[in-house]
């Protein structure tokens, strides 16, 4: 038996680092509902090409809220880098949808969504 | 983040070496020495390096200890591969003389053997039948037979058989399992114990006891008797 711990246990554990460092791709989509930040994104796209700005405003919230969802989630498997960066992106777009800012706006949802992309990879 | 990076890449390394082996220390020679700082480097590239994923550094760090590994079983397996890259011994002193041509070789100045000499205790080298640099660097050293120390054999003396001592209480806590080994019991210990004005177990910070019988006690309270 203590053989058996003694060999299973660095197994099990390698293993366990392994899926924690590749777990991005997988737990970046959407699990609880509220936090799909590609819809989010996709969502505030529509709003701004339409030049519904209330709307805008509040579903940027809603894709803020979700990314800091997904943030604590795929912070041990992702690039600092890249999590910082779509965390600009979305406060820049917060700006941008209050100054009524479409190509900005669009220019910075274009930018995170590429980002999002790239998270986990 | 910091803290589970830190963890991964602190168990990772901690399991990758075990695998590697105690060799990996005991025979170090330069290539192993490179190897270890930078398989070091790269687990605390893995856990501070937060602009870059940790995947890619773990995956170096396997790497590099498989590649470590590989080589020290390719080197166990076939002689000339272990010559070809671990290095092999040079003899640099003969009965007393030294083989300048091999330091040359070998890059080692008079004053590095010298000193290496005096580490082992040897401050002439005419009292030396062989010496000679290991790939690890480490210098071994043969004395004459007259420069070499006296022994219990030498003097025709009988000695008793010492063997290995094996622990029963360690850090106040009794180990059972040796105690079995050695088929005694509990019971006696505690006997042993209090011929020494042992009362509990929980007093004694090590005890030991050898082949030959020889109980080892080491109290928490030490009392040190001074000198008069």
């Amino acid at each position: 038996m203590r053989k058996f711990i003694v060999i299973a246990l660095p197994i099990v554990t390698l293993v366990l680092f392994v899926l924690v460092m590749q777990s991005g791709d997988i737990l970046k989509q959407p699990l609880v509902g509220d936090d799909n930040v590609p819809q989010a994104i996709e969502t505030v796209i529509q709003d701004i090409n339409h030049e519904n700005w209330e709307a805008a405003t509040q579903n940027t919230e809603n894709l803020k809220r979700a990314w800091d969802k997904v943030v604590n989630r795929v912070q041990f498997s992702g690039e600092r880098n890249v999590i910082d960066a779509l965390t600009v992106n979305i406060a820049r777009l917060q700006g941008a949808v209050q100054a009524q800012d479409k190509a900005t706006g669009l220019t910075e949802l274009s930018e995170a969504y590429e980002h999002w992309k790239n998270l986990g990879d | 983040m910091v803290i589970v990076r830190a963890f991964i890449g602190f168990f990772s390394l901690l399991i990758f070496t075990r695998i590697m082996g105690k060799q990996q220390i005991g025979q170090l020679n330069l290539f192993d020495y490179m190897l270890g700082i930078t398989i070091g480097s790269m687990a605390a590239a893995l856990t501070t390096d937060l602009s870059s994923r940790a995947w890619p550094h773990w995956v170096g760090l396997l790497t590099w200890c498989i590649l470590g590994y590989l080589m020290h079983v390719i080197g166990t397996k076939w002689q000339y591969a272990s010559k070809l890259l671990e290095g092999e011994p040079s003899i640099v002193i003969i009965n007393g003389k030294i083989m300048e041509n091999v330091l040359r070789k070998m890059n080692y100045e008079i004053s590095a053997i010298l000193e290496l000499l005096r580490n082992q205790g040897v401050f002439d080298p005419t009292q030396v039948d062989f010496a000679i640099i290991e790939s690890n660097g480490q210098l071994s050293v043969l004395l004459k037979p007259e420069h070499q120390p006296l022994t219990p054999k030498d003097m025709k003396m009988p000695v008793s058989y010492s063997g290995i001592s094996t622990e029963l209480i360690h850090d106040g806590i009794l180990i059972e399992e040796n105690l079995t080994k050695l088929n005694k019991d509990k019971t006696w210990l505690l006997t042993e114990l209090e011929k020494q004005g042992i009362k509990d177990i929980s007093e004694v910070f090590l005890a030991t006891l050898n082949p030959a019988g020889s109980l080892y006690v080491d109290k928490y309270k030490d009392q040190l008797k001074k000198d008069k």
